[in-house]
């Protein structure tokens, strides 16, 4: 114990009885991971906004832009997006079912999530790798660059979704969640709708502009 | 509420009080948006259309597919003042970047420095395309600024 807890006089050091006592929460009203996860969001619109402005810029500065659609795959990405829209499909899945408090749902839900989020590397992984046997480096010229900086942040920020998932879905199966207190699974559900949002974007810019 | 939104949040009514919308409605929503959206793509290179027509039709399928995503599978039309803040103003900070890097889209003849570098061959490593030397030709020509 140390001296000043053993120093503690209830006497003399509680509080005065005008004192106010509040009896509501005085923070904001939302769940502070809530509010927090959000702030967080706002934060990496904001770093994928000043990615896409600096695509803007190179790409208006390098005067003959190729088309994509003629270095990329754009049906097999489509697809992809489809994997990634359905990912979020089953997250919201998951959420839901751990609001109703249906754990078991909701765990193979989760499941499902991290499962079509892996496809979606992988087959992110299999372009990088076809790309590479065919010459085709950040370094060579400024279109692959973007390239490779957008997509690789964007799939690291689903990696690390994945890795998020797989963290709440052993706590799912630990029982840690229950239907009044499951804000972690809302909170992974929303990271992971960003990496989904963000996507939607990029697709769009990247391989159809 | 508008028709649309009615369409769409008038599907289940049971998630444990959170939000009501169905979830496979907005599912459906953006799969066939994104469908017309390759659709458009594909279809706006091979008939030659305009950028403006190209690229809007574009824009659009991509603007409410990401506006279905925040608003129904993020919840934020069912958030409360306080999350509703804090990522609203993001849209018009995203317009400030923007505006702030268009003079150098709309001017790049005369202000921009060209921030490239050189076009490399990939297997030798030898320089194929100096960037700098090419932005610099004009200034020589007495055509830069």
């Amino acid at each position: 114990m140390s001296q000043a807890l053993a120093a503690y006089d209830p006497a003399v050091d509680a509080p005065a009885p005008h004192h106010p006592i509040y009896d509501y929460d005085s923070g904001p009203p939302v769940e502070r991971q809530k509010f927090a996860i959000w702030l967080f969001l706002a934060t990496e619109i904001m770093f994928f906004s000043g990615l896409i402005g600096a695509y803007i810029v190179l790409r208006s500065a390098a005067g003959n832009w190729p088309d994509p659609s003629e270095r990329l795959a754009v049906d097999i990405t489509a697809g992809n997006t489809f994997i990634l829209i359905m990912s979020s499909w089953t997250m919201v899945k998951a959420v839901f079912s751990a609001k109703k408090g249906e754990m078991g749902k909701a765990a193979r839900w989760l499941l499902a999530t991290i499962l079509i989020g892996s496809a979606f590397v992988g087959v992110q992984v299999y372009e990088y790798i076809e790309l590479y046997h065919h010459g085709a480096l950040p370094h060579v010229d400024i279109f692959w660059s973007t390239f490779y900086a957008m997509t690789g942040f964007h799939g690291t920020h689903v990696v690390v979704g994945v890795i998020w998932n797989v963290w709440v879905l052993q706590r799912v199966l630990r029982g840690k969640y229950t239907a009044k207190n499951n804000i972690g699974v809302e909170l992974a559900g929303l990271y992971w709708h960003f990496v989904d949002l963000v996507w939607v974007l990029l697709f769009t810019i990247v391989y159809l502009f | 509420m508008s028709h649309h939104d009615h369409a769409v949040a008038s599907g289940h009514d049971d998630h444990g009080g959170v939000s009501h919308f169905s979830e496979n409605k907005v599912f459906i929503y953006l799969f066939v948006l994104t469908a017309l959206e390759v659709g458009w793509g594909l279809a706006g290179k091979h008939f030659g259309w305009n950028r403006p027509m190209l690229w809007g039709g574009l824009l659009f399928f991509a603007a409410y597919k990401g506006w279905l995503i925040a608003v129904y599978f993020m919840h934020l039309k069912f958030e409360g003042w306080v999350v509703k803040s804090l990522i609203l103003p993001t849209p018009f900070l995203v317009l400030v970047i923007f505006g702030y890097v268009m003079p150098d889209v709309a001017d790049k003849e005369t202000n921009l420095i060209h921030p490239v570098g050189s076009k490399l061959d990939p297997k030798t490593g030898a320089i194929v395309e100096d960037m700098h030397q090419l932005w610099h030709k004009p200034a020589a020509d007495g055509a830069g600024h």
